[in-house]
């Protein structure tokens, strides 16, 4: 039987890295909807989207 | 942007906490993991120019191709070290590998900061790591003079442009790249406001470097360890360029006058420093100087201020960081062999290592910029744009290409053909690592040949 003890004792480090992508992610998520949060939604600038447009810019 | 910044942070709890006989693999795969990752930053859909917006960062494709070559590089100059490095206590090596990553994290945000404060800082920060591994672990007692060099030039050059930027922010109000260039000019009387133009692109000069101004390098390159090599001359001359592509947007109209004998010493050095590279006995010094060369090419090109310059300087940048990464590469194969870096006493390795010669002879095809390869598309479009700034400039750049090609038959010729010396009597095979770390230099080259837009910045 695989010791996991001993596993998870020589090769914890391997989950920093995939944890900073992680938190990247979500940090850049945040960030993003935090720019966007007025993205069409102010009375000069609002607009109709057109067919198949998801945003009015990117 | 911080998918990116966040796991190279991580990496270095990463390099202190794994055991010892994993530490290697471990650092090299989890940076090549944020490499591959760092590849979505080419398919950002943007439609103002600016991607991966946050803050205090922003992309452009000006950025994104230089900041994608920083986070290949870091897992390139990991591998390379990895055999030297393996005698030295444990502390030490983390300590090395933790600076490599620190140099990623301070390249990442220079490269990507919107405030050019920022950029300035960054570009400060990266001397530290830098000056610790050229001092700490080159080979011979001579680093610490390249030390010094490397140090004083850089920052004799780089305080005035903090002046230049005090004065800018005190007149503008704002050193935001995102709005600099709808800026007004500066008020500035006659004479200050050259001093100021001065100020404000010496220390790029100084970092590409330029020709006068350039006795740094060689000293840091040769006497600087592999990594240190690489990422010097592959990322931080780079700096310069990039540091002078976003500054020059706003020195207008100044350059047009200013520039013209930067622009021909620039060219002027092109060919002595090819020259030099001709009569050279070191072989890192006549990388070193090579890359001097190359760079006076994109000097010239910023400076003439047209879409085509900027795009053969961007262009000539990356390829030109490949390539020289890859022949310092070359160079430390040999090195870690005879222990010499003296060209007339590494001759004719074609007989004890003929696949490293294979390598040996793209690099040098890639180095002289053969046809298809982006070398020869960075060099092409910057001695056009060159050309329509005056013709005359045709003799320099004509006879800077031909020297290139004499010192890169002259390099090859040296260390690969003829017979082997006699005091040459037990060499080490070559490693499947040192193919690996060759052919992960000389494949995005070969690729980039068949989407070069990804590099042409603005105008792609």
């Amino acid at each position: 039987m695989v010791n996991f003890v001993a596993l998870a004792r020589e090769h914890w480090v391997n989950i920093l890295v995939p944890m900073g992508f992680v938190i990247g992610y979500y940090l850049d998520r945040k960030q993003d909807q935090k720019l966007t949060a007025f993205r069409n939604k102010s009375v000069l600038y609002s607009r109709e989207l057109k067919p198949g447009e998801e945003v009015t810019w990117k | 942007m911080l998918m990116i910044l966040i796991p190279t942070l991580m990496l270095i709890p990463t390099a202190w906490a794994s055991p010892l006989k994993w530490l290697w693999p471990t650092t090299l795969t989890h940076s090549l993991i944020i490499a591959l990752a760092s590849f979505t930053w080419f398919k950002a859909p943007s439609e103002t120019g600016w991607h991966s917006i946050n803050a205090y960062m922003a992309l452009d494709p000006l950025s994104t191709p230089l900041l994608i070559l920083t986070c290949w590089l870091t897992p390139l100059t990991i591998l390379a070290s990895q055999n030297h490095m393996s005698t030295e206590p444990a502390p030490r090596q983390r300590t090395y590998i933790t600076l490599l990553i620190s140099l990623q994290f301070f390249l990442i945000l220079a490269f990507s900061a919107t405030e050019i404060i920022m950029f300035y800082i960054m570009f400060e920060a990266t001397l530290i790591p830098t000056l610790i591994i050229i001092t700490r672990w080159g080979n011979q007692t001579e680093r610490l003079n390249a030390g010094t060099y490397f140090l004083f030039y850089t920052l004799a050059g780089s305080l005035p442009l903090l002046v230049a930027l005090l004065i800018l922010q005190n007149n503008t109000g704002s050193l935001s790249l995102l709005i600099l260039q709808y800026s007004d000019p500066l008020n500035l009387a006659p004479f200050t406001s050259k001093l100021w133009w001065a100020g404000c692109l010496m220390a790029f000069l100084v970092k590409m470097p330029l020709y006068g101004i350039h006795l740094w390098l060689p000293k840091a390159h040769v006497e600087a360890p592999i990594a240190g090599s690489m990422i010097l001359a592959a990322v931080l001359l780079k700096l310069g360029g990039y540091g002078m592509m976003r500054i020059t947007t706003m020195l207008d109209p100044l350059t047009k006058e200013l520039s013209y004998p930067f622009i021909i010493l620039a060219l002027w050095g092109v060919i002595m420093t090819a020259s030099i590279c001709l009569r050279q006995t070191d072989l890192k010094s006549l990388i070193a100087y090579s890359s001097v060369s190359h760079m006076g090419l994109v000097i010239a090109a910023i400076l003439t201020q047209t879409p085509w310059g900027f795009t053969g300087a961007l262009i000539l940048m990356i390829a030109h960081g490949l390539t020289s990464s890859a022949l310092f590469c070359l160079a430390n194969t040999n090195y870690e062999r005879t222990h010499s870096r003296t060209m007339i006493l590494t001759r004719g390795l074609q007989i004890a290592l003929p696949l490293m010669t294979t390598w040996w002879f793209t690099a040098s095809l890639a180095n002289l910029a053969l046809p298809p390869l982006p070398n020869l598309m960075g060099e092409l479009t910057i001695i056009t744009s060159l050309f329509g700034w005056s013709w005359w400039t045709l003799l320099l750049t004509g006879a800077g290409t031909l020297i290139t090609a004499n010192y890169s038959l002259h390099m090859f010729l040296m260390t690969q053909r003829g017979p082997l010396p006699h005091h040459i009597t037990n060499l080490d095979p070559t490693h499947s690592r040192e193919h690996l770390l060759m052919a992960l230099h000389l494949l995005p080259l070969i690729l980039l040949m068949l989407k070069p837009s990804l590099i042409w910045g603005w105008t792609a």
